[in-house]
């Protein structure tokens, strides 16, 4: 499809999109819709750095910061309607992902990522002692109650991110196919070979920071309208460096729908999270699913369909069973939070589906593939507090015991002991606790 | 006498305390195929790598057509018309093999001032390269399906694609067969009769030998002949240095 056909497209399906959700009586919907959308741009941003030219950048946070602390300083000067604050947004942090580019792109691979971090403990630095925007403290930014026509605020927000994910996929999408996209793969392959063939990899990686940077910081505008308090630490949290990197490589980074794809799976987990279990939590089931794919899929959900090998990983026999353990540990810890949280464990009992199988085809015995059925099954009974913390225990100690003999095997038998143990003792202490609480 | 396309003067490198090019300076005129010989080791790619902005020299120069390249970066220098196959083959791995050359034409000759190339004329003048190396079948294969060979050919396309006024060829036959570096001769000929100039690197005697119309010789850094082929042969400094080996 060509790219501008696609643009229309994909306006038509926002809108369809908006119109649909105008339906949705339940005003959280547009909550939690906006920070996926906002996700999707954040992650289609940072994959033109990160995925077209493989420069990783790491500081994210510091240019959606930018657009969010942009808008709070025209709030404070005299107030702009969104679209106006999203362009300030767009050309600060553009800026500033310009001038970021021309001092750390001759620094390669690792280095260039710790100079993004660097920058954003920098920019932090500032913000925090800036007072006219708050400082440490933050700044409250009043948002108003409705919007002309639309009815409530937030669903105007919504609509706005809607917008730019739109304008910033299929932007992303028409720069892949586009002679600057081919210019980008080429800066990511071989840049020695890039600079032989004519390509000005230092104008491109360029023109790529200030794009990326700009979408980032249109992300952040509307931010502290959204949130209502804005202060560094939310502006600049962790959540946005970690989850900018992690959604386009769960997606895949090579094209544009991987970042969308990400996106929408790792952000709708995560509200499901926030809202199931806590917001700290997030992170950690980021982390996992990050370790995951870097290791099953390197080329992310779009490699996996794209290369028709599901099934087909080589895991080593030590790596298999650290990725067991790992993605057996939420399932323990969500199972501690109720009903609620069993959809987002359920995740991880199909990525273990997902492991067992491929290791079981590897060594011939597909049948390990009935432990994570067994355990998915035994983790939709609820259990007690303790539970988790006994099993972690045993687990541990018996997997290290069973290493030695025939490592994959071992560590699946011993869950499916501990998950047994787990109900057991779950169902003991449940019959206990309500005699002790009663006087 | 006409002026020199290419003119090196007094050019050296080090890498740290190493010498790797020491003193060189080299002119070639228009249209001329040069053959550059020396044993592993003694500074030929490193000499290529500076006269195209790959590696960054300490001192002399290098001029293309009369214009200083210093400070210019490597693009510009493909631009200008100087184009270079790399030794140890260095392909695009996430294109096919007709991405792969489709790039000087997007880079370079679309880049340079005049009439620029549809995407139809591209496409077809890549498959033409390709199918001018040896490579046809293989437009859709991506490197990781290549064998050395192929991927040597896919850097002489690559370099060829840039539609250069000189080009480097660095070892671009090693591994062919007997019948291959006909080919290739054959092909690097008729650019030649086209008015490209090449400067051929090689350690198959047989084909500079045949091939070039002047020959120099670099040993541990140091330029120490430079004449037709039938006069270095005889000569008795390269023969102890390199060819008696
Ligand atoms: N990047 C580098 N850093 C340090 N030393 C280098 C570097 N590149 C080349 N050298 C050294 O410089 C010397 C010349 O290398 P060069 O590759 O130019 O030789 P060559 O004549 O092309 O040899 P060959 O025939 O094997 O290709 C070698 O001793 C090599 O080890
Ligand atoms: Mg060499």
């Amino acid at each position: 499809m060509r790219s501008p056909v696609f643009f229309v497209v994909a306006l038509v399906v926002g809108a369809v999109v908006f119109a649909a959700s105008r339906y949705v009586e339940n005003e959280y919907f547009f909550f939690a819709g906006y920070v996926v959308l906002q996700f999707i741009v954040l992650a289609t941003a940072w994959n033109i750095l990160g995925g077209y030219c493989g420069y990783v950048n790491f500081g994210s946070a510091a240019f959606f910061a930018l657009g969010a602390y942009a808008t709070v300083t025209i709030h404070k000067l005299y107030p702009m309607p969104i679209p106006v604050l999203m362009l300030v947004g767009g050309v600060v942090s553009g800026i500033v992902g310009f001038a970021t580019g021309y001092l750390t792109l001759r620094l390669r691979g690792a280095f260039f990522a710790i100079a993004t971090l660097a920058l954003a403990v920098v920019l932090q630095t500032l913000i925090i002692n800036w007072d006219f925007v708050g400082g440490a403290r933050g700044a409250y930014v009043i948002r108003p109650n409705s919007f002309p026509l639309l009815g409530s605020y937030i669903q105007y927000l919504f609509g706005m991110m809607l917008l730019l994910t739109v304008i910033s996929v299929a932007g992303a999408r028409a720069i892949e196919r586009s002679r600057l996209g081919y210019g980008f793969a080429t800066i990511r392959d071989d840049e020695l070979a890039a600079e032989a063939s004519g390509v000005p990899t230092l104008r491109l990686k360029l023109i790529a920071t200030t794009i990326s940077g700009a979408l980032m910081g249109m992300a952040g505008a509307p931010f502290p309208y959204y949130i209502g308090y804005v202060e560094p630490g939310t502006a600049f949290g962790l959540a946005y460096a970690v989850n900018s990197i992690a959604m386009p490589m769960i997606g895949g980074t090579t094209s544009w729908i991987g970042p969308v794809i990400g996106a929408i799976l790792l952000g709708t987990v995560q509200q499901v999270a926030t809202v199931t279990i806590s917001s700290a939590v997030n992170l950690l089931i980021v982390g996992i699913l990050l370790v995951d794919f870097v290791i099953i899929a390197p080329n992310g959900i779009v490699g996996l369909v794209r290369d028709r090998r599901i099934g087909s990983t080589t895991v080593e026999p030590t790596v298999f069973v650290l990725l067991y353990v790992l993605n057996l540990l939420p399932t323990i810890f969500l199972a501690k939070q109720g009903q609620a949280a069993q959809s987002i464990g359920l995740v991880f009992w199909a990525i273990l589906f997902f492991v067992t199988y491929a290791r079981g085809r590897m060594i011939g015995r597909v049948w390990l593939m009935v432990f994570p059925w067994i355990g998915a099954g035994l983790s939709l009974v609820p259990v007690t507090s303790e539970t988790p913390v006994v099993s972690t225990v045993v687990l541990w100690s018996q997997g290290v015991a069973w290493l030695a003999i025939d490592p994959p095997t071992a560590v699946l038998i011993v869950s499916l002991v501990i998950q047994v143990i787990g109900m057991i003792y779950g169902a003991a202490l449940e019959r206990r606790t309500p005699a002790m609480t009663t006087p | 006498m006409t002026s020199p396309l290419l003119d090196v003067e007094d050019l050296s490198k080090r890498f740290g305390g190493f010498v790797a090019v020491d003193g060189v300076s080299l002119s070639v005129k228009p249209g001329e195929r040069l053959g550059l010989i020396g044993p592993n080791g003694s500074g030929k790619s490193t000499l290529v790598n500076c006269i195209c902005g790959t590696l960054h020299h300490e001192s002399g120069s290098v001029r293309f057509e009369g214009r200083a390249l210093d400070g210019l970066p490597a693009h510009q220098r493909t631009r200008l018309g100087i184009a270079r196959s790399f030794q140890l083959p260095r392909p695009f791995t996430s294109m096919s093999v007709m991405e792969n050359v489709r790039i000087p034409l997007l880079y370079t000759v679309n880049a340079r001032p005049g009439p620029k190339q549809s995407a139809r004329a591209i496409e077809e003048r890549c498959a033409e390269l390709i199918q001018l190396v040896g490579l046809a079948g293989k437009a859709r294969k991506w490197p990781r399906d290549l064998t050395q060979v192929e991927m040597r050919k896919l850097e002489l396309a690559r370099a060829m694609a840039a539609e250069p006024k000189l080009l480097i060829a660095d070892e671009a036959m090693a591994g062919l067969s007997h019948s291959e570096i006909d080919d290739i001769l054959a092909l690097l000929m008729r650019l030649n009769e086209r008015g490209i100039t090449i400067i051929l690197i090689e350690h198959i005697m047989r084909a500079v030998m045949s091939f070039s119309q002047r020959v120099v010789v670099l040993v541990s850094a140091k330029k120490i002949a430079d004449a037709p082929p039938e006069r270095i042969i005889q000569d008795p400094e390269v023969v102890r240095a390199y060819l008696g080996q």
